[in-house]
């Protein structure tokens, strides 16, 4: 039996986008937020299928993490550039735009000071920091990158506690419960999850105070 | 009767704390949750609780046999199904 931990994984080795302009993209990651290109592959087309030859290239993103992109020679980009969405999906006119934005990139960095320089380079750049946001424990600025892709930076404004932790177990339970509804709402979630509370709150906390007694 | 419980964190301080200051309001812990009872409705002011509104549209943790019947940015009222 391996005496490894359960949870093994360390971060992200790579997030991959495709690119139709990677002048911009590098001039957007290396020159403008220099993030340093640390990897790249020139490869001749493969595979079974018509595969055109491509360029596969990366940038740091700290922690040794990395985002990469792929350029394909003689493709054109799919779908209608005007539509909303970005270089790998353009969506319907008229979707919404929280669903367009959510999904994206959050890069963390250590402190105010951090979030700050980033915010400078980006505004001294064509690519201007869209919106800066307080939110609960986090504050991030948000842009999209040459190709349609959001991107944010962001900092922790406190360590997150471990009751957010069951928190989050509590509110993810009751969600794969709710989910399944014919109509799932916010109210029966928070119904749910106020039995869970009631289930596992007050046990949670005596074990983690036996644990602090414990260490 | 209506029921809310919230995470005790620091950015929920203002919701309890205003709570509190209905008579009307029971307020106890169940494990790190604060559980607020009243045999009325439960009537917050957001501006009283000087909560952003991140902070005040994510405060509520679980309703017991309540639902919302506003959460904008002036009040959060819970009622009694």
């Amino acid at each position: 039996m391996s005496d490894k931990p359960i949870h093994r994984v360390r971060g992200v080795d790579h997030t991959a986008f495709p690119t139709f302009d990677p002048a911009g993209t590098v001039r957007f990651y290396r020159d403008v937020l220099k993030f340093p290109v640390v990897h790249s592959i020139c490869a001749a087309g493969w595979g079974p299928e018509k595969h055109p030859d491509f360029i596969h290239f990366f940038f740091d993103i700290g922690n040794d993490d990395r985002i990469a992109f792929f350029y394909y020679f003689g493709l054109k980009p799919i779908g209608d550039p005007d539509a909303p969405g970005d270089s790998w999906a353009r969506l319907p006119q008229g979707t919404p735009k929280f669903f367009v934005n959510s999904r994206h990139l959050a890069i963390h960095v250590d402190d105010e000071e951090d979030l700050l320089e980033y915010r400078r380079r980006l505004d001294e750049s064509a690519w201007p920091v869209e919106m800066q946001v307080m939110h609960e424990t986090i504050e991030s600025i948000y842009t999209h990158d040459p190709n349609g892709y959001m991107i944010e930076i962001t900092r922790a404004l406190r360590p997150v506690t471990p009751q957010e932790d069951l928190d989050a177990e509590l509110t993810v339970q009751a969600l794969c419960e709710v989910a399944g509804d014919q109509e799932p709402s916010m109210d029966k979630l928070l119904t749910r999850k106020a039995e869970l509370i009631v289930e596992r709150a007050a046990a949670w906390e005596q074990s983690i105070a036996k644990e602090l007694v414990q260490s | 009767m209506s029921r809310m419980y919230v995470l005790e964190v620091p950015e929920n301080e203002g919701v309890v704390k205003v709570a509190g200051m209905d008579p009307a309001i029971t307020i106890d812990k169940v494990g790190p949750y604060f559980r607020l009872s009243c045999d009325d409705d439960i009537v917050i002011d957001r501006r009283a609780t000087g909560c952003r509104h991140a902070v005040w549209y994510s405060a509520v943790a679980g309703l017991e046999h309540s639902t919302i019947v506003q959460h904008d940015k002036d009040q959060l009222r819970v009622v009694a199904r």
